[in-house]
């Protein structure tokens, strides 16, 4: 047994020849807010269902608040919350209804919490799900993940369809959820300002491995953008193993490294006899950069 | 907004939990910057009751401080105005213009 909300332990999964999943290990605590970045087809979506136990690891091991995911039990599974990216709704139901098929398995079930975020979000109890857009349906998929209370929130691309104002709102929902509820979260998007904001701990799938896992902070402490200046000789013998990136015009060269120290920033100036200075990149300059 | 007054000493803030549900931020930002505030004395914690603006905030600031803070600030304006090839006087000259026109 373990205190954390999902554990991984050289996490595989391949489909035929092709590894979607590649030996990945990490933990999600209580509180934590996990934001998974990824290209289309990184694997994003695969590993929210491994750690689900929707389909089965090829390799390794995965578990939910200490159970084998492939196996959770019913008292588990009641404290999870999943929004799908396809919205699993039934079409012939009103909104109504659907909420009370899904909240009749749920003996916690916070009928007032939802008729409030109901309320609020502009969910109309009596529409008809097949006369919903696609947005509408997002934001009732939310509700339905949030209404037990749940004590793990996985949410696959949750905002993709919503407009900016129901965005927000859902932030807010998801900020307030994690900080009372004491809930752990995980949740994938590309809107990547948004993983900035809400994550304080930021997962970037590249190729199957976690190019990054760790908290936000340390990764834009890791991974800057160096202006040196110094002469085009001097610029063509740069050599950093820990770049990304080298890009150079005339005095100029920017180069982009990943395991950065503050104090390299001197060594580099006596090495060379060069200025530089460091810039801090945005969450999305550096996935670029990653990707690069 | 402390040290522009818009904060005065003894003005209570909003809770981490508010402040980050309302601008849909982790928390644990929040916190952080009130615990960076509170290292650099600008931010009282008090037992059970919200942090509130420190009685000697806006003095208390040394110059050298006060300097680290605008530091990044500077190293890019340099670093721009290097770029395009200004020469020293004529950042200065810019930089004293803007002082004026600020201070009438």
């Amino acid at each position: 047994m373990s205190d954390s909300a999902v554990q991984a332990s050289h996490l595989s999964k391949a489909f035929g020849a092709k590894q979607v999943i590649d030996d990945l290990s990490f933990a999600v605590s209580p509180g934590d807010v996990v934001g998974v970045l990824g290209k289309n087809g990184a694997g994003k979506t695969t590993l929210l269902e491994l750690m689900l136990g929707f389909t089965p690891a090829s390799g390794g091991a995965v578990s939910v608040f200490g159970h084998d995911s492939r196996r959770l039990p019913g008292n588990i599974k009641a404290r999870i919350g999943f929004v799908p990216q396809q919205d699993e709704l039934l079409e012939q139901l009103s909104v109504a209804d659907q909420l009370r098929v899904i909240a009749s398995f749920y003996s916690q079930w916070d009928a007032e919490f939802i008729g409030k975020l109901c309320d609020e979000w502009g969910v109309i109890p009596g529409a008809r799900i097949k006369s919903l857009s696609v947005g509408e349906r997002q934001k009732l998929s939310i509700l339905l993940a949030f209404g037990h209370r749940p004590d793990l929130l996985v949410l696959d691309e949750p905002v993709a369809s919503l407009d900016p104002m129901a965005r927000r709102q859902f932030l807010e929902q998801l900020v307030e959820t994690s900080v009372e509820g004491n809930c752990a979260v995980v949740f994938s998007s590309h809107i990547v300002s948004d993983i900035e904001r809400l994550a304080n701990r930021i997962w970037i799938l590249k190729d199957g491995r976690l190019a990054w896992q760790g908290d936000l902070d340390s990764l834009k402490e890791s991974i800057v953008r160096l202006h040196v200046r110094g002469t085009p000789e001097v610029l063509a013998s740069l050599e950093i193993p820990e770049a990304l990136s080298i890009r150079r015009d005339g005095d100029f060269a920017t180069v982009v490294v990943r395991d950065w120290k503050p104090e390299s920033l001197e060594l580099l100036r006596k090495k060379y006899s060069v200025t530089v200075q460091a810039e801090s990149l945005s969450l999305e300059e550096i996935f670029l950069e990653l990707h690069r | 907004m402390v040290a522009s007054g818009q904060l005065a000493p003894g003005a209570e803030l909003p809770s981490v939990r508010d402040l980050a549900v309302k601008h849909a931020v982790n928390p644990m930002t929040i916190s952080k910057a009130y615990s960076l505030l509170e290292a650099e004395g600008l931010l009282e914690r008090n037992r059970g009751r919200p942090m509130t603006v420190a009685a000697q905030a806006r003095s208390a600031s040394p110059l050298t401080k006060r300097l680290q803070q605008i530091q990044p600030l500077v190293e890019q304006t340099v670093l721009a105005a290097k770029q395009l090839e200004l020469s020293e006087p004529e950042l200065l000259k810019s930089v004293r213009r803007n002082w004026e026109n600020d201070s009438e």
